[in-house]
Protein backbone atom coordinates (compact mmCIF):
# COMPACT_ATOMS: atom_id res chain seq x y z
CA UNK A 1 0.00 0.00 0.00
CA UNK A 2 1.50 3.13 -1.53
CA UNK A 3 0.92 6.05 0.69
CA UNK A 4 2.34 9.74 -0.33
CA UNK A 5 2.44 12.68 2.21
CA UNK A 6 2.50 15.64 0.07
CA UNK A 7 2.38 18.21 2.73
CA UNK A 8 4.63 17.33 5.49
CA UNK A 9 7.72 19.63 7.30
CA UNK A 10 10.43 19.54 9.13
CA UNK A 11 12.08 21.77 11.48
CA UNK A 12 10.92 24.37 14.54
CA UNK A 13 7.80 26.26 15.12
CA UNK A 14 7.64 29.60 17.23
CA UNK A 15 4.34 29.32 19.20
CA UNK A 16 4.16 25.30 19.98
CA UNK A 17 6.68 22.40 20.58
CA UNK A 18 6.43 20.02 17.63
CA UNK A 19 8.69 17.24 17.10
CA UNK A 20 9.97 18.47 14.00
CA UNK A 21 13.10 17.01 13.14
CA UNK A 22 14.23 14.87 10.14
CA UNK A 23 13.92 11.71 12.53
CA UNK A 24 10.97 11.97 14.19
CA UNK A 25 8.73 13.37 11.76
CA UNK A 26 9.82 10.61 9.59
CA UNK A 27 9.34 8.15 12.93
CA UNK A 28 5.88 9.28 12.75
CA UNK A 29 4.98 9.07 9.14
CA UNK A 30 6.07 6.03 9.15
CA UNK A 31 4.25 4.87 11.97
CA UNK A 32 1.41 5.73 10.29
CA UNK A 33 2.22 3.69 6.91
CA UNK A 34 3.48 6.69 5.11
CA UNK A 35 5.94 5.06 2.52
CA UNK A 36 6.74 8.51 0.95
CA UNK A 37 7.26 11.91 2.28
CA UNK A 38 7.20 15.17 0.77
CA UNK A 39 9.17 17.27 3.16
CA UNK A 40 9.54 20.87 3.32
CA UNK A 41 11.20 23.32 5.78
CA UNK A 42 9.33 24.92 8.15
CA UNK A 43 11.72 27.47 9.17
CA UNK A 44 11.67 28.88 5.69
CA UNK A 45 8.30 30.06 6.33
CA UNK A 46 9.85 32.89 8.84
CA UNK A 47 13.16 33.53 7.37
CA UNK A 48 14.03 36.34 5.83
CA UNK A 49 15.45 33.92 2.81
CA UNK A 50 13.80 30.66 3.05
CA UNK A 51 16.16 29.39 0.30
CA UNK A 52 18.59 28.97 3.19
CA UNK A 53 16.58 26.46 5.06
CA UNK A 54 16.37 24.18 1.96
CA UNK A 55 19.66 22.60 2.75
CA UNK A 56 17.53 20.56 5.37
CA UNK A 57 15.45 18.96 3.40
CA UNK A 58 18.32 17.98 0.38
CA UNK A 59 20.17 16.22 3.54
CA UNK A 60 17.32 14.45 4.79
CA UNK A 61 16.78 13.19 1.53
CA UNK A 62 20.13 12.10 1.03
CA UNK A 63 19.95 9.87 3.90
CA UNK A 64 16.70 8.69 2.99
CA UNK A 65 15.17 6.64 0.04
CA UNK A 66 11.55 7.88 1.25
CA UNK A 67 11.97 11.24 1.76
CA UNK A 68 10.88 13.49 -1.23
CA UNK A 69 13.02 17.07 -0.69
CA UNK A 70 10.38 19.98 -0.93
CA UNK A 71 12.47 23.30 -1.33
CA UNK A 72 10.39 26.67 -0.61
CA UNK A 73 11.11 29.25 -3.45
CA UNK A 74 10.64 33.15 -3.12
CA UNK A 75 10.15 35.16 -5.66
CA UNK A 76 10.42 37.85 -3.51
CA UNK A 77 14.41 36.68 -3.24
CA UNK A 78 16.34 38.34 -6.05
CA UNK A 79 18.60 35.14 -6.20
CA UNK A 80 15.54 32.97 -6.96
CA UNK A 81 16.85 31.48 -10.11
CA UNK A 82 20.02 30.25 -8.46
CA UNK A 83 17.67 28.45 -6.02
CA UNK A 84 15.61 27.01 -8.87
CA UNK A 85 18.49 25.69 -10.42
CA UNK A 86 19.75 23.86 -7.40
CA UNK A 87 16.19 22.10 -7.12
CA UNK A 88 16.72 21.32 -10.71
CA UNK A 89 19.94 19.92 -9.99
CA UNK A 90 18.97 17.53 -6.90
CA UNK A 91 16.19 15.94 -9.06
CA UNK A 92 13.62 18.10 -7.34
CA UNK A 93 9.70 17.39 -8.56
CA UNK A 94 7.80 19.43 -5.99
CA UNK A 95 8.32 22.84 -5.25
CA UNK A 96 6.10 24.88 -2.19
CA UNK A 97 5.64 28.71 -2.30
CA UNK A 98 4.38 30.07 0.74
CA UNK A 99 3.05 33.65 -0.65
CA UNK A 100 1.08 34.27 2.76
CA UNK A 101 4.17 34.93 5.04
CA UNK A 102 6.49 36.36 2.35
CA UNK A 103 3.74 38.92 1.44
CA UNK A 104 3.76 38.69 -2.40
CA UNK A 105 0.77 37.78 -4.63
CA UNK A 106 0.79 35.52 -7.34
CA UNK A 107 1.25 38.45 -9.98
CA UNK A 108 4.60 38.70 -8.78
CA UNK A 109 5.47 35.22 -8.98
CA UNK A 110 4.94 34.87 -12.54
CA UNK A 111 8.90 35.01 -13.74
CA UNK A 112 8.76 32.32 -10.93
CA UNK A 113 5.99 30.46 -12.45
CA UNK A 114 6.92 30.33 -15.63
CA UNK A 115 10.25 29.06 -15.45
CA UNK A 116 8.81 26.24 -13.16
CA UNK A 117 6.25 25.38 -16.08
CA UNK A 118 9.60 25.37 -18.48
CA UNK A 119 11.13 22.97 -16.27
CA UNK A 120 7.65 20.43 -15.47
CA UNK A 121 7.87 20.51 -12.19
CA UNK A 122 4.85 21.03 -10.23
CA UNK A 123 4.44 23.78 -7.60
CA UNK A 124 2.21 23.56 -4.13
CA UNK A 125 0.55 26.87 -2.89
CA UNK A 126 0.57 26.57 0.81
CA UNK A 127 -2.54 28.88 1.99
CA UNK A 128 -2.17 28.28 5.64
CA UNK A 129 0.19 26.73 8.45
CA UNK A 130 -2.27 27.60 11.24
CA UNK A 131 -5.87 28.40 11.96
CA UNK A 132 -5.14 32.42 12.19
CA UNK A 133 -7.76 32.69 15.23
CA UNK A 134 -4.45 30.24 17.24
CA UNK A 135 -1.71 32.68 15.89
CA UNK A 136 0.41 34.19 18.07
CA UNK A 137 -1.07 37.43 18.94
CA UNK A 138 2.13 38.99 17.63
CA UNK A 139 2.76 36.75 14.69
CA UNK A 140 -0.66 36.75 12.89
CA UNK A 141 -0.74 35.96 8.72
CA UNK A 142 -3.92 35.84 7.19
CA UNK A 143 -4.70 33.22 5.02
CA UNK A 144 -3.89 32.88 1.62
CA UNK A 145 -6.87 33.60 -0.59
CA UNK A 146 -7.70 30.11 -2.90
CA UNK A 147 -9.27 31.11 -5.12
CA UNK A 148 -5.50 33.03 -6.54
CA UNK A 149 -4.40 29.90 -6.65
CA UNK A 150 -7.41 28.29 -9.12
CA UNK A 151 -6.90 31.71 -11.81
CA UNK A 152 -3.50 31.05 -11.74
CA UNK A 153 -4.11 27.37 -12.49
CA UNK A 154 -6.64 28.87 -14.78
CA UNK A 155 -3.97 30.75 -16.89
CA UNK A 156 -1.71 27.85 -16.65
CA UNK A 157 -2.85 24.61 -17.93
CA UNK A 158 1.02 23.20 -18.20
CA UNK A 159 1.71 23.78 -14.40
CA UNK A 160 0.39 21.36 -12.33
CA UNK A 161 -0.66 23.20 -9.27
CA UNK A 162 -1.19 21.68 -6.07
CA UNK A 163 -3.21 23.78 -3.54
CA UNK A 164 -2.03 23.36 0.38
CA UNK A 165 -3.81 23.55 3.61
CA UNK A 166 -7.20 24.33 2.08
CA UNK A 167 -9.98 24.26 4.11
CA UNK A 168 -12.99 22.21 3.33
CA UNK A 169 -15.01 25.68 2.77
CA UNK A 170 -12.37 26.72 0.35
CA UNK A 171 -12.01 23.32 -1.72
CA UNK A 172 -15.64 23.09 -1.67
CA UNK A 173 -15.80 26.47 -3.36
CA UNK A 174 -13.47 25.48 -5.96
CA UNK A 175 -15.05 22.06 -6.60
CA UNK A 176 -15.33 23.19 -10.43
CA UNK A 177 -12.00 24.25 -11.46
CA UNK A 178 -10.59 21.45 -9.29
CA UNK A 179 -12.81 18.64 -11.29
CA UNK A 180 -12.63 20.45 -14.56
CA UNK A 181 -8.53 21.60 -14.58
CA UNK A 182 -6.64 18.27 -15.51
CA UNK A 183 -3.55 20.23 -13.86
CA UNK A 184 -4.92 21.14 -10.66
CA UNK A 185 -5.17 18.90 -7.13
CA UNK A 186 -5.64 19.94 -3.43
CA UNK A 187 -3.97 18.12 -0.85
CA UNK A 188 -6.31 17.79 1.71
CA UNK A 189 -4.67 17.91 5.14
CA UNK A 190 -6.73 21.12 6.85
CA UNK A 191 -9.91 19.92 5.07
CA UNK A 192 -12.02 19.03 8.11
CA UNK A 193 -15.71 19.13 9.21
CA UNK A 194 -18.35 15.99 8.85
CA UNK A 195 -18.06 13.52 6.13
CA UNK A 196 -15.96 15.97 4.38
CA UNK A 197 -13.38 14.06 2.20
CA UNK A 198 -16.27 11.70 1.31
CA UNK A 199 -18.06 15.01 0.26
CA UNK A 200 -15.31 16.14 -1.91
CA UNK A 201 -15.17 12.75 -3.60
CA UNK A 202 -18.76 12.62 -4.52
CA UNK A 203 -18.24 15.89 -6.17
CA UNK A 204 -16.11 14.20 -8.19
CA UNK A 205 -13.18 15.27 -6.89
CA UNK A 206 -11.59 11.68 -6.11
CA UNK A 207 -8.98 11.75 -8.37
CA UNK A 208 -7.68 15.42 -7.77
CA UNK A 209 -7.35 15.21 -4.03
CA UNK A 210 -3.96 13.76 -2.23
CA UNK A 211 -3.23 13.36 0.67
CA UNK A 212 -1.17 15.42 3.12
CA UNK A 213 -0.74 15.25 7.15
CA UNK A 214 0.79 18.29 7.93
CA UNK A 215 3.03 16.99 9.78
CA UNK A 216 4.54 17.93 12.61
CA UNK A 217 2.15 20.52 12.94
CA UNK A 218 -0.21 18.17 13.16
CA UNK A 219 -0.79 14.82 14.14
CA UNK A 220 0.23 12.42 11.47
CA UNK A 221 -2.64 10.08 12.30
CA UNK A 222 -5.10 12.59 11.68
CA UNK A 223 -4.51 12.58 8.23
CA UNK A 224 -5.32 9.32 7.89
CA UNK A 225 -8.77 9.92 10.27
CA UNK A 226 -9.69 12.28 7.68
CA UNK A 227 -9.69 9.38 4.66
CA UNK A 228 -10.25 5.73 6.00
CA UNK A 229 -13.33 5.68 7.70
CA UNK A 230 -15.26 8.02 4.72
CA UNK A 231 -13.71 6.11 1.40
CA UNK A 232 -14.07 2.34 0.09
CA UNK A 233 -10.36 1.07 -0.29
CA UNK A 234 -10.37 1.60 -3.91
CA UNK A 235 -10.94 5.51 -3.31
CA UNK A 236 -9.02 5.52 0.34
CA UNK A 237 -5.70 3.68 -2.09
CA UNK A 238 -5.89 6.70 -4.64
CA UNK A 239 -6.16 9.62 -2.65
CA UNK A 240 -3.44 8.02 -0.15
CA UNK A 241 -0.93 7.27 -3.01
CA UNK A 242 -1.77 6.86 -6.69
CA UNK A 243 -2.99 10.25 -7.15
CA UNK A 244 0.14 11.87 -5.55
CA UNK A 245 2.46 9.23 -7.27
CA UNK A 246 0.99 10.23 -10.79
CA UNK A 247 1.19 13.79 -10.26
CA UNK A 248 4.97 13.26 -8.98
CA UNK A 249 6.24 10.71 -11.29
CA UNK A 250 5.01 11.94 -14.14
CA UNK A 251 6.88 14.24 -17.23
CA UNK A 252 9.01 11.38 -17.54
CA UNK A 253 9.80 11.36 -13.56
CA UNK A 254 11.65 8.04 -12.13
CA UNK A 255 11.44 9.00 -8.69
CA UNK A 256 14.82 10.80 -9.10
CA UNK A 257 13.57 14.07 -6.86
CA UNK A 258 13.29 11.32 -4.33
CA UNK A 259 17.13 11.98 -3.74
CA UNK B 1 5.68 0.70 13.69
CA UNK B 2 3.75 0.01 10.71
CA UNK B 3 6.20 0.34 8.51
CA UNK B 4 6.43 -0.08 4.80
CA UNK B 5 3.68 -1.21 2.55
CA UNK B 6 0.57 -1.18 5.45
CA UNK B 7 -2.55 -2.46 4.50
CA UNK B 8 -5.63 -0.43 4.77
CA UNK B 9 -6.94 -2.94 7.01
CA UNK B 10 -3.98 -2.12 9.71
CA UNK B 11 -4.67 1.53 9.22
CA UNK B 12 -8.17 1.20 9.59
CA UNK B 13 -7.30 -0.08 13.28
CA UNK B 14 -4.81 2.14 14.11
CA UNK B 15 -7.58 4.95 13.95
CA UNK B 16 -9.99 2.85 15.74
CA UNK B 17 -10.31 3.54 20.12
CA UNK B 18 -9.16 0.53 21.90
CA UNK B 19 -12.18 1.28 24.64
CA UNK B 20 -15.29 2.59 23.98
CA UNK B 21 -15.41 6.57 23.44
CA UNK B 22 -17.90 9.35 24.26
CA UNK B 23 -17.63 12.68 21.84
CA UNK B 24 -19.09 14.96 24.63
CA UNK B 25 -19.13 18.23 22.48
CA UNK B 26 -21.68 17.80 19.15
CA UNK B 27 -24.00 19.52 17.68
CA UNK B 28 -26.92 18.44 14.97
CA UNK B 29 -26.82 19.11 11.43
CA UNK B 30 -29.18 21.03 11.43
CA UNK B 31 -27.13 23.88 13.48
CA UNK B 32 -23.70 23.58 11.64
CA UNK B 33 -24.50 20.33 8.89
CA UNK B 34 -22.66 19.96 5.63
CA UNK B 35 -26.26 19.34 4.24
CA UNK B 36 -30.09 20.12 5.06
CA UNK B 37 -31.58 17.50 7.03
CA UNK B 38 -35.58 17.30 6.97
CA UNK B 39 -36.20 15.63 10.16
CA UNK B 40 -34.66 14.85 13.85
CA UNK B 41 -34.86 11.05 13.04
CA UNK B 42 -32.35 11.60 9.93
CA UNK B 43 -30.27 14.14 11.90
CA UNK B 44 -29.52 11.46 14.33
CA UNK B 45 -28.91 8.79 12.17
CA UNK B 46 -26.42 10.66 9.99
CA UNK B 47 -24.70 11.91 13.40
CA UNK B 48 -24.56 8.54 14.70
CA UNK B 49 -23.27 7.14 11.45
CA UNK B 50 -20.64 9.42 11.22
CA UNK B 51 -19.63 8.55 14.74
CA UNK B 52 -20.26 4.95 14.39
CA UNK B 53 -17.58 4.80 11.46
CA UNK B 54 -15.07 6.77 13.90
CA UNK B 55 -15.22 4.17 16.97
CA UNK B 56 -17.41 6.50 19.00
CA UNK B 57 -20.91 4.69 20.63
CA UNK B 58 -22.11 8.00 22.50
CA UNK B 59 -22.71 11.40 21.88
CA UNK B 60 -23.54 14.35 24.03
CA UNK B 61 -25.61 16.89 21.74
CA UNK B 62 -26.84 20.38 22.34
CA UNK B 63 -29.02 21.75 20.04
CA UNK B 64 -27.95 26.30 19.44
CA UNK B 65 -31.04 26.19 17.17
CA UNK B 66 -31.27 26.11 13.78
CA UNK B 67 -30.47 29.75 13.38
CA UNK B 68 -27.75 29.63 15.59
CA UNK B 69 -28.36 33.28 16.84
CA UNK B 70 -26.23 34.63 19.95
CA UNK B 71 -28.91 35.95 21.46
CA UNK B 72 -31.29 33.41 21.12
CA UNK B 73 -35.03 34.25 22.56
CA UNK B 74 -36.98 31.70 24.78
CA UNK B 75 -38.71 30.28 22.18
CA UNK B 76 -35.84 29.41 20.05
CA UNK B 77 -33.87 28.05 23.16
CA UNK B 78 -37.13 25.83 23.64
CA UNK B 79 -37.29 24.96 20.27
CA UNK B 80 -33.52 23.94 20.27
CA UNK B 81 -34.38 22.08 23.10
CA UNK B 82 -37.27 20.00 21.85
CA UNK B 83 -35.17 19.39 19.19
CA UNK B 84 -31.90 17.94 20.91
CA UNK B 85 -34.68 15.64 22.61
CA UNK B 86 -36.31 14.65 19.30
CA UNK B 87 -32.81 13.51 18.43
CA UNK B 88 -32.83 10.94 21.97
CA UNK B 89 -35.90 9.89 20.92
CA UNK B 90 -34.60 8.79 17.66
CA UNK B 91 -31.08 6.60 18.84
CA UNK B 92 -31.48 6.90 22.80
CA UNK B 93 -28.78 4.25 23.12
CA UNK B 94 -26.41 7.07 21.38
CA UNK B 95 -27.36 10.49 22.12
CA UNK B 96 -27.04 12.05 25.36
CA UNK B 97 -28.68 15.92 25.08
CA UNK B 98 -27.31 18.79 26.91
CA UNK B 99 -29.87 21.37 28.03
CA UNK B 100 -29.17 24.97 26.12
CA UNK B 101 -29.98 28.14 27.75
CA UNK B 102 -29.04 31.94 27.60
CA UNK B 103 -28.28 33.78 31.05
CA UNK B 104 -30.23 37.02 29.30
CA UNK B 105 -33.49 35.24 30.21
CA UNK B 106 -31.99 34.11 34.08
CA UNK B 107 -35.46 32.93 35.54
CA UNK B 108 -36.93 31.50 31.79
CA UNK B 109 -33.57 29.86 32.17
CA UNK B 110 -32.96 28.37 35.22
CA UNK B 111 -37.20 27.03 34.21
CA UNK B 112 -35.64 25.80 30.94
CA UNK B 113 -32.89 23.43 33.04
CA UNK B 114 -35.85 22.42 35.11
CA UNK B 115 -38.12 21.24 32.26
CA UNK B 116 -35.63 19.65 30.17
CA UNK B 117 -33.34 17.85 33.00
CA UNK B 118 -36.01 17.59 35.76
CA UNK B 119 -38.89 16.60 33.68
CA UNK B 120 -36.91 15.66 30.47
CA UNK B 121 -33.61 14.21 32.05
CA UNK B 122 -31.76 16.24 30.01
CA UNK B 123 -28.13 15.65 31.67
CA UNK B 124 -26.12 18.72 31.58
CA UNK B 125 -26.34 22.06 30.65
CA UNK B 126 -24.58 24.06 27.17
CA UNK B 127 -23.94 27.55 27.82
CA UNK B 128 -22.64 29.41 24.54
CA UNK B 129 -22.10 33.21 24.01
CA UNK B 130 -25.02 34.78 25.12
CA UNK B 131 -23.16 36.33 28.36
CA UNK B 132 -19.53 35.72 29.38
CA UNK B 133 -19.25 33.41 31.81
CA UNK B 134 -17.83 35.70 34.69
CA UNK B 135 -21.50 37.68 34.43
CA UNK B 136 -23.50 36.94 37.15
CA UNK B 137 -26.87 36.81 35.17
CA UNK B 138 -25.34 32.99 34.96
CA UNK B 139 -26.01 32.18 38.64
CA UNK B 140 -29.59 31.44 38.62
CA UNK B 141 -29.06 28.63 35.87
CA UNK B 142 -25.61 27.50 37.64
CA UNK B 143 -28.16 27.00 40.92
CA UNK B 144 -30.19 24.97 39.08
CA UNK B 145 -27.12 22.62 37.84
CA UNK B 146 -26.19 22.73 41.43
CA UNK B 147 -29.41 21.37 42.37
CA UNK B 148 -29.75 18.84 40.13
CA UNK B 149 -26.02 17.76 39.91
CA UNK B 150 -25.17 17.91 36.43
CA UNK B 151 -22.23 19.48 34.79
CA UNK B 152 -22.26 22.51 32.65
CA UNK B 153 -20.54 22.87 29.21
CA UNK B 154 -19.38 26.34 28.76
CA UNK B 155 -17.95 27.70 25.75
CA UNK B 156 -14.98 29.24 25.59
CA UNK B 157 -11.96 30.53 23.60
CA UNK B 158 -8.87 32.68 23.45
CA UNK B 159 -8.95 33.79 19.61
CA UNK B 160 -6.15 35.96 18.30
CA UNK B 161 -8.83 37.40 15.47
CA UNK B 162 -10.93 38.71 18.24
CA UNK B 163 -13.83 36.92 20.32
CA UNK B 164 -17.22 36.91 19.24
CA UNK B 165 -19.40 39.56 21.48
CA UNK B 166 -19.42 37.84 24.84
CA UNK B 167 -17.52 35.34 23.99
CA UNK B 168 -15.88 33.23 27.30
CA UNK B 169 -12.16 33.39 27.97
CA UNK B 170 -10.74 30.98 30.46
CA UNK B 171 -10.24 33.79 32.72
CA UNK B 172 -14.39 33.78 32.99
CA UNK B 173 -14.90 30.05 33.01
CA UNK B 174 -12.21 30.41 36.25
CA UNK B 175 -14.18 32.84 37.64
CA UNK B 176 -17.82 31.17 37.46
CA UNK B 177 -15.77 28.17 39.05
CA UNK B 178 -14.75 29.63 41.54
CA UNK B 179 -18.06 31.23 42.39
CA UNK B 180 -20.04 27.60 41.64
CA UNK B 181 -17.19 25.40 43.57
CA UNK B 182 -19.50 22.58 43.15
CA UNK B 183 -21.00 22.76 39.74
CA UNK B 184 -19.06 20.71 37.33
CA UNK B 185 -17.52 22.96 34.63
CA UNK B 186 -16.46 21.70 31.28
CA UNK B 187 -14.10 23.98 29.47
CA UNK B 188 -14.82 24.02 25.85
CA UNK B 189 -11.80 23.93 23.13
CA UNK B 190 -8.97 22.69 24.25
CA UNK B 191 -7.12 24.48 20.98
CA UNK B 192 -8.78 27.66 21.41
CA UNK B 193 -8.11 28.11 24.87
CA UNK B 194 -4.45 27.27 23.98
CA UNK B 195 -1.89 26.50 27.12
CA UNK B 196 -2.63 29.87 28.47
CA UNK B 197 -6.31 28.61 29.10
CA UNK B 198 -4.96 25.62 30.44
CA UNK B 199 -2.96 27.29 33.18
CA UNK B 200 -6.04 29.64 33.97
CA UNK B 201 -8.33 26.78 34.86
CA UNK B 202 -5.33 24.75 36.22
CA UNK B 203 -6.17 25.22 39.89
CA UNK B 204 -9.68 25.19 39.59
CA UNK B 205 -10.83 21.19 40.67
CA UNK B 206 -13.72 22.06 39.29
CA UNK B 207 -12.92 22.89 35.51
CA UNK B 208 -12.43 19.78 33.08
CA UNK B 209 -11.61 20.60 29.22
CA UNK B 210 -13.18 19.06 26.05
CA UNK B 211 -10.64 18.50 23.32
CA UNK B 212 -13.05 19.77 20.87
CA UNK B 213 -12.71 22.06 18.11
CA UNK B 214 -9.56 23.01 16.37
CA UNK B 215 -6.88 21.20 14.34
CA UNK B 216 -5.13 17.94 15.47
CA UNK B 217 -2.51 20.48 16.15
CA UNK B 218 0.15 17.89 17.79
CA UNK B 219 0.90 17.32 21.38
CA UNK B 220 -2.16 19.56 22.28
CA UNK B 221 -4.06 16.83 24.27
CA UNK B 222 -0.58 15.17 26.02
CA UNK B 223 0.14 19.13 26.99
CA UNK B 224 -3.51 19.53 28.68
CA UNK B 225 -3.25 15.90 30.37
CA UNK B 226 0.58 17.02 31.62
CA UNK B 227 -0.74 19.97 33.50
CA UNK B 228 -4.40 18.99 34.42
CA UNK B 229 -4.10 15.29 34.22
CA UNK B 230 -5.94 12.23 32.75
CA UNK B 231 -8.94 12.62 34.82
CA UNK B 232 -9.53 16.01 33.97
CA UNK B 233 -9.41 15.99 29.72
CA UNK B 234 -12.63 14.88 28.03
CA UNK B 235 -12.82 13.80 24.41
CA UNK B 236 -15.23 15.83 22.62
CA UNK B 237 -15.19 17.10 18.60
CA UNK B 238 -17.47 19.54 18.11
CA UNK B 239 -18.97 17.58 15.36
CA UNK B 240 -20.39 18.32 12.58
CA UNK B 241 -18.13 21.06 12.59
CA UNK B 242 -14.96 18.69 12.93
CA UNK B 243 -14.61 15.29 12.12
CA UNK B 244 -15.08 13.15 14.89
CA UNK B 245 -12.49 10.81 13.45
CA UNK B 246 -9.90 13.53 13.21
CA UNK B 247 -10.29 14.86 16.31
CA UNK B 248 -10.39 11.36 18.30
CA UNK B 249 -6.84 11.10 16.86
CA UNK B 250 -5.54 13.88 18.84
CA UNK B 251 -6.24 11.63 22.00
CA UNK B 252 -5.54 8.59 20.45
CA UNK B 253 -2.16 10.00 19.25
CA UNK B 254 -1.15 11.71 22.47
CA UNK B 255 1.02 8.38 24.15
CA UNK B 256 -1.49 8.53 27.17
CA UNK B 257 -1.17 5.22 28.86
CA UNK B 258 -3.85 2.82 28.52
CA UNK B 259 -6.19 4.01 32.10
CA UNK B 260 -5.19 7.69 30.45
CA UNK B 261 -6.88 7.27 27.48
CA UNK B 262 -9.71 5.28 28.76
CA UNK B 263 -10.34 8.40 31.42
CA UNK B 264 -10.12 10.67 28.29
CA UNK B 265 -11.98 8.63 25.78
CA UNK B 266 -14.63 7.33 28.21
CA UNK B 267 -14.92 7.20 31.99
CA UNK B 268 -14.47 11.11 32.78
CA UNK B 269 -17.38 11.59 31.06
CA UNK B 270 -19.03 8.44 33.07
CA UNK B 271 -18.53 10.28 36.54
CA UNK B 272 -19.51 13.48 35.21
CA UNK B 273 -22.85 12.89 34.04
CA UNK B 274 -25.79 12.11 36.13
CA UNK B 275 -26.67 8.06 36.75
CA UNK B 276 -29.96 8.88 34.17
CA UNK B 277 -27.96 9.71 31.52
CA UNK B 278 -27.44 6.09 31.15
CA UNK B 279 -23.28 6.34 30.72
CA UNK B 280 -21.97 3.71 32.82
CA UNK B 281 -18.24 3.02 33.35
CA UNK B 282 -16.40 0.94 31.26
CA UNK B 283 -15.66 -3.15 32.28
CA UNK B 284 -11.79 -3.91 32.69
CA UNK B 285 -11.61 -4.91 28.88
CA UNK B 286 -12.63 -1.14 28.12
CA UNK B 287 -16.93 -1.95 26.99
CA UNK B 288 -19.72 -0.46 28.30
CA UNK B 289 -21.82 -2.14 31.08
CA UNK B 290 -24.98 -2.45 30.29
CA UNK B 291 -26.91 0.06 31.38
CA UNK B 292 -30.66 1.04 31.75
CA UNK B 293 -31.93 3.63 28.96
CA UNK B 294 -32.86 7.27 30.25
CA UNK B 295 -36.22 7.09 31.32
CA UNK B 296 -38.36 10.12 30.98
CA UNK B 297 -40.54 9.48 34.60
CA UNK B 298 -39.58 8.84 37.70
CA UNK B 299 -38.09 9.77 40.49
CA UNK B 300 -34.31 11.46 39.70
CA UNK B 301 -31.74 11.14 41.97
CA UNK B 302 -30.23 14.85 42.19
CA UNK B 303 -26.77 13.73 43.54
Amino acid sequence: MEIVDVNAWTGHWGTYTVPGTVDAVRRQLLDVGVTRICLAPLEAVWAHNPHHRNTTVYQAAARFADITPVPVLDPTIASWPEELHRARQAGVRLVKLVPAYSRYDLGTAEPLLDALEEACLTVLVQLRLEDPRCHHPMACVEDFPAADVARMAQRRPRLTVIIGGATTANLVALKAPLRDLPSLYADISQADGMDAVRRLVDAGLHTRLLFGTHAPLFEPLAGLARVLPELDDQTAAAVLGRNASAVLDRNGGDGAGRR
Amino acid sequence: MTGRGASLESLRQRIEPPCAALDFHTHPLADFGPCPVSTPAEDAGLLAAAARRAGISRMVVFSLHHTCARQPDMAQIREANDYALRLRDAQPEVFVPFCYVSPCFPQEGAQEVERCIGRERMAGVKLWVARRASDTALDPIMLQAERWGVPVLQHAWNKTVGQLANESYPDDVADLANRFPRVRIVMAHLNGVNPRGVETVRSCPNVWIDTSGGDPQAGIVAYAVERLGSGRILFGSDAPLRHPAVMLSKALAAGLERQGLRDVLWSNAARLLPDWSGVAALDEAGSRRPANPPAREGRIDQG
